[in-house]
């Protein structure tokens, strides 16, 4: 066992010198899970189209990959290592499906709202991936940052383009009239998923400008 | 050999300690979601009914002005749900409300028809238990689409049962109301439910006449 997770410490960040702040930077901005990885797509597409829902999700999200991060990063000297993706999916699901049944009880309706998209959480590669590429080798406090910060980089892209798809396809935000039926004609397009990509593809265009990728200057 | 038991006994624990905190979790947050439940058909049926008093109460007094109004009467197969207001110490229905559910795009549609005393005449229409896209069939859930219904009929001007969802803008009948753009197929399958309903309820109607 020793010598598997040994093979797997390359990215892993000495315990004396954590750079919590570059975890951050990382989670939010420099490898956001969105513009950056592009993670998590199918969510993103399906719960967009209304702030309050992305605001909703972005919270969920940064409270699954920050608490399954904490626990796969604790126990990620006892996980064997053939079963330690059937491992974090176990903790993960047990996070999810716990949010879930909080939203049930107590926001029922934002529930009905989200509908199926909460439970498919488990499937959001970005808490799968920040389990996999930073908590199985890092110890459990920058995992928590991590996790954390990966969960904020991802709800401040669903807000953001949350914004502008309520605003051009309802004319509301947070669904309050900002633009008036009577003389704004909503643009349906923005409501269903080839908007999202649209402004997707728009917003990570702009973000590359501000700031090119680390390979394509390499590259040059 | 002492590698593959390690990995299932910590299978086993991990299985175990997961599902022991949902089963806790599911225990501890049951009551809410059930009351939840009950509260959000409940909620359909007094605001397709108009009965006064269900806005912005508790789940429990919900139920109260439920049992209060509603008087619950098996009619052959068809469970009908009958106003009478408490206020009032007549015995006969202001309106009656239908429960139907069908196919929607994506899953089941559930909803609930309230009719007034003539069964042809609608009073006001919810779906709930839909799970349609959002923005788009989803829009079945909205207010402006629902109250189209109000004071339609689901008999056609000739006399024939039926219901009509017609292209946005398109509806000029008094069995009809307008679709929703951009879910064309939202809207035919709620067409498929409520004609289905439409011509069942009025058989029904002439059956219990005769």
């Amino acid at each position: 066992m020793s010598s598997d997770s040994q093979s797997r410490q390359s990215t892993a960040l000495p315990v004396s010198r954590v750079n919590y702040l570059g975890i951050v930077k990382d989670g939010v901005y420099r490898t956001n899970p969105v513009t950056y990885q592009v993670l998590g797509i199918c969510i993103f597409l399906a719960i967009t189209t209304k702030v309050e829902n992305a605001l909703v999700m972005g919270f969920a999200l940064i409270f699954v990959t920050a608490m399954s991060n904490l626990i796969v990063s604790l126990l990620r000297n006892s996980i064997p290592r053939r079963i330690r993706m059937i491992a974090e999916v176990a903790i993960i699901a047990t996070f999810v499906i716990f949010f879930d049944q909080f939203l049930k009880a107590f926001y029922w309706d934002m529930s009905k709202q989200l509908g199926p998209y909460v439970a498919l959480i488990i499937t959001n590669c970005i808490v799968m991936g920040r389990a996999e590429a930073f908590a199985i080798q890092n110890p459990p406090l920058p995992s928590l940052v991590d996790g954390i910060a990966n969960g904020i980089g991802y709800a401040l892209i669903l807000v953001l383009i949350a914004l502008f798809r309520e605003l051009i396809g309802f004319g509301t935000i947070l669904g309050y009239t900002v633009l008036s039926p009577q003389w704004y004609q909503r643009n349906i397009l923005f409501i269903m998923a080839p908007g999202a990509f649209f402004m997707a593809g728009f917003l990570i265009w702009v973000l590359n400008f501000i700031n090119p990728p680390k390979q394509a200057e390499a590259g040059k | 050999m002492k590698d593959n038991m390690r990995t299932l006994i910590f299978a086993g624990v991990l299985g175990l300690i997961c599902a022991l905190v949902l089963a806790g979790v599911s225990q501890l947050t049951a009551p809410y979601r059930q009351a939840n439940e009950r509260a959000e058909e409940v909620r359909n049926y007094l605001s397709a009914l108009g009965v006064p008093g269900w806005q912005g109460v508790s789940s429990s007094e919900l139920l109260k002005v439920f049992e209060q109004n509603i008087r619950v009467d098996q009619q052959g197969k068809r469970t009908v749900y009958e106003y009478i207001p408490s206020s009032l110490s007549q015995a006969k229905p202001i309106a009656v409300a239908v429960p139907f559910s069908g196919t929607g795009l994506w899953g089941p549609i559930r909803g609930v028809l309230a009719l007034e005393p003539d069964f042809t005449t609608i009073r006001g229409i919810r779906f709930f238990d839909q799970q349609e896209t959002p923005g788009l069939g989803g829009e079945i859930g909205a207010k402006w689409f629902q109250d189209q219904f109000v004071g339609k009929r689901i008999v056609s001007a000739g006399g024939d049962p039926g219901f009509r969802i017609t292209k946005p803008g398109g509806s000029t009948q008094i069995n009809s109301v307008d679709g929703i753009t951009g879910a064309t197929m939202t809207s035919e399958r709620v067409q498929v439910i409520l004609d289905n309903l439409a011509k069942e309820l009025l058989k029904e109607k002439s059956s219990h006449v005769q």
